[in-house]
């Protein structure tokens, strides 16, 4: 019996280390064929969100059209600073000749200067660190979203009643922002009220929830205004369930299908695009490798999806997630 | 094979089983890619690396000696870490924050202890409910903001000697320690004659409860220890790391060849752990292989790391 485990042990640890090997022999095969061309690393704060989802897509799309020029190679960090700034430490072991990193916090602040000061030029995707010790930013402009989602809301409500906002992550700059313009411009609607709800952590189930129990109160509201898409369909899925009014639902992102769709159907009024970082940031690569210089900040601009324009934001946005 | 050589030689492969693991990695990474592997910047940057999940898994091996298991490490180190970067954003001096966090990982896993040795409610169960717990006082403590602008007091932590980073060195010193306290004083042979056996032990006057109570502080210790050193990386105090702190740390113990029941099992296996599965990460890194192979190939390695120990034990 004893040979028998002894047999098998020895087979499965061969096992292992003939797996290591052979992944890392297609590791080596990757690194040889990219060997003369320069290379251009991308440390992502995640891959997990929808949003991050298209965004890797976009980013890989806008990267083949430079296959001929760089080699470019994608890790993240799974929301985990820590593990990013090891990342980008291990990143710089590879001479890259550009480093693309959207941050996960402030906090690999120390990192991204580290490269920088090493004389790898870094390029930060949709998330800024203090400070200036990166070479180029680009993203999108969330106070303008929230603006712009505010003027929205109030044509469509004609200056007055209730608006319900659904909030982000507390703290984090994103909801603060989207929360800031969504203020500012409800200045112009005097008569227009905002309760500020709950923060619902941009997740659709914590929406849904919320919105049940904001149900169950009873309080008079005409309208939501949710920090993402996911809370507008998880609140948009409670308001069905309890076979409430129709309200006018306005959210933000515009990266799934499921919303434009919902917008086509006229369940949610509108969303407003969160505009993907990845292929001007690929761009910019290609230009710093051409010689050229970069403009320290670049800001996206927003686009409203409504019933009238989903089709064609449909087809012009085919990366959009499911 | 004859059926003498193979008792022979099974507890020998079990019991240097992560050396072996670790010297073939290091064999594969010197033929695969030596240039990047072995250059000194990443050698600097792997033991730099290692000191805060070396740390957490020496810490990790003292409970997991005593049969006991500590899911709440990482809610433990992400308070702390947020208890360190307010205290030095206050600025008292990097001397004052250090003593009061890891006087307060002490008291937390002191408590844990205390609870698990005098309540006897299961380890499991008890972590699990500080893993949440932890987590909630985190926000309250900070009022949900995130905690930077923590001022130059970390600098030395950040320092190295003689070319090599100072948390290596200091993960070179609790292991050291650990190494020492499991292998000559009365307290290591309480903790594996408490992990060996917890009834004997009673029996033969060991203060069971009293043990259990040390080997959850020691832990404490190494949280907080690690937690200073991860506020030094990350200049800020956060509430929440995305890391499976506690997981990796159990992982470096196991591939370390400690067995989950307690009582077998040693501190400079659980390190060599960590080296290991810091290695393999960092070489997908430097090889550029999607990290979600790395992690189904962890997943496989750490599955068979407890299939070794199991052989030749179960009948």
């Amino acid at each position: 019996m004893k040979d028998v485990c002894k047999a098998v042990g020895i087979f499965a640890i061969g096992m292992v280390f003939w797996g290591c090997g052979n992944k890392t022999e297609t590791g080596e095969a990757q690194v040889a064929t990219g060997a003369e061309k320069p290379l251009v690393l991308f440390a992502q704060a995640n891959s997990q969100d929808p949003w991050r989802q298209v965004f890797d897509a976009d980013i890989k799309d806008a990267a083949k059209k430079y296959a001929d020029k760089f080699e470019f190679q994608e890790q993240d960090a799974q929301d985990d600073p820590a593990k990013q700034i090891s990342l980008i430490e291990n990143f710089m072991v590879k001479k890259p000749k550009v480093l693309l990193i959207s941050p996960v916090k402030d906090s690999v602040q120390s990192a991204v200067e580290k490269a920088h000061a090493a004389g790898i030029p870094v390029i930060l995707l949709d998330r800024s660190v203090p400070g200036e010790g990166w070479d180029a930013y680009v993203g999108g402009d969330n106070t303008e979203i929230g603006r712009q989602a505010g003027a929205f809301m109030g044509q469509k409500l004609n200056g007055k009643g209730t608006v319900l906002m659904i909030q982000g992550i507390a703290g984090a700059a994103p909801t603060h922002d989207r929360a800031a313009g969504f203020m500012e411009a409800m200045k112009s609607f005097p008569s227009i009220t905002v309760i500020e709800g709950d923060d619902c952590g941009y997740q659709r189930a914590k929406a849904r929830t919320y919105m049940e129990t904001f149900l169950q109160s009873h309080k008079p509201f005409d309208a939501v205004y949710a920090h993402n898409d996911e809370m507008a369909i998880g609140a948009y899925l409670a308001m069905e369930a309890a076979k409430a009014p129709k309200k006018t639902i306005v959210g933000i992102d515009a990266c799934q299908r499921e919303v434009v769709q919902m917008i086509k159907d006229g369940k949610i009024a509108a969303t407003f695009k969160y505009p993907q970082p990845g292929p001007k940031a690929v761009e910019m690569a290609a230009d710093l490798l051409a010689g050229k210089k970069l403009e320290k900040r670049t800001l996206l601009p927003t686009e409203k999806v409504t019933m009238e324009t989903a089709d064609a934001y449909l087809a012009a946005n085919p990366n959009l997630a499911k | 094979m004859s059926r003498e050589n193979a008792a022979r030689i099974l507890p020998l492969l079990q019991r240097y089983q992560v050396l072996a693991g670790m010297l073939v990695l290091l064999a594969f990474a010197g033929l695969q890619s030596p240039s990047l592997f072995y250059s000194s910047e990443n050698l600097h940057n792997i033991f730099n690396q290692l000191a805060i999940p070396g740390i957490l898994a020496v810490g990790m091996t003292f409970v997991i000696l005593t049969g006991g298991i500590d899911l709440s490490v990482g809610s433990h180190i992400a308070f702390l870490n947020c208890v360190a970067a307010t205290w030095l954003k206050a600025e008292s001096s990097l001397l004052v924050s250090s003593a009061y966090t890891l006087a307060l990982g002490a008291g937390i896993g002191a408590l844990l202890g205390w609870i698990i040795g005098v309540t006897k409610l299961q380890p499991f169960v008890v972590t699990l409910a500080a893993m949440v717990s932890l987590q909630g006082i985190s926000f309250i403590y900070t009022k949900n903001q995130f905690v930077s602008g923590i001022g130059p007091y970390l600098e030395p932590l950040k320092a190295s000697l003689f070319g090599i980073p100072l948390s290596g060195l200091l993960l070179v010193a609790v292991m050291t320690a650990g190494v020492v306290l499991l292998g000559k004083g009365v307290l290591g042979r309480r903790i594996y004659a408490v992990g060996g056996n917890e009834e004997a032990a009673r029996f033969s006057g060991v203060p069971v409860a009293r043990t259990k109570i040390a080997a959850y502080a020691l832990n404490g210790v190494c949280v907080a220890i690690a937690a200073l050193l991860l506020t030094a990386r990350t200049d800020s105090g956060q509430q929440s790391p995305g890391a499976k702190y506690e997981l990796d740390a159990i992982a470096a113990v196991v591939v370390g060849g400690s067995s989950l029941l307690g009582g077998r099992g040693n501190v400079l296996g659980s390190v060599i752990g960590a080296l290991f599965i810091l290695s393999t990460d960092n070489l997908f890194n430097l090889n550029l292989i999607d990290d979600k192979i790395a992690l189904a190939v962890k997943g496989g390695i750490l599955l068979l790391a407890v299939y070794l120990q199991n052989l030749g034990r179960q009948r």
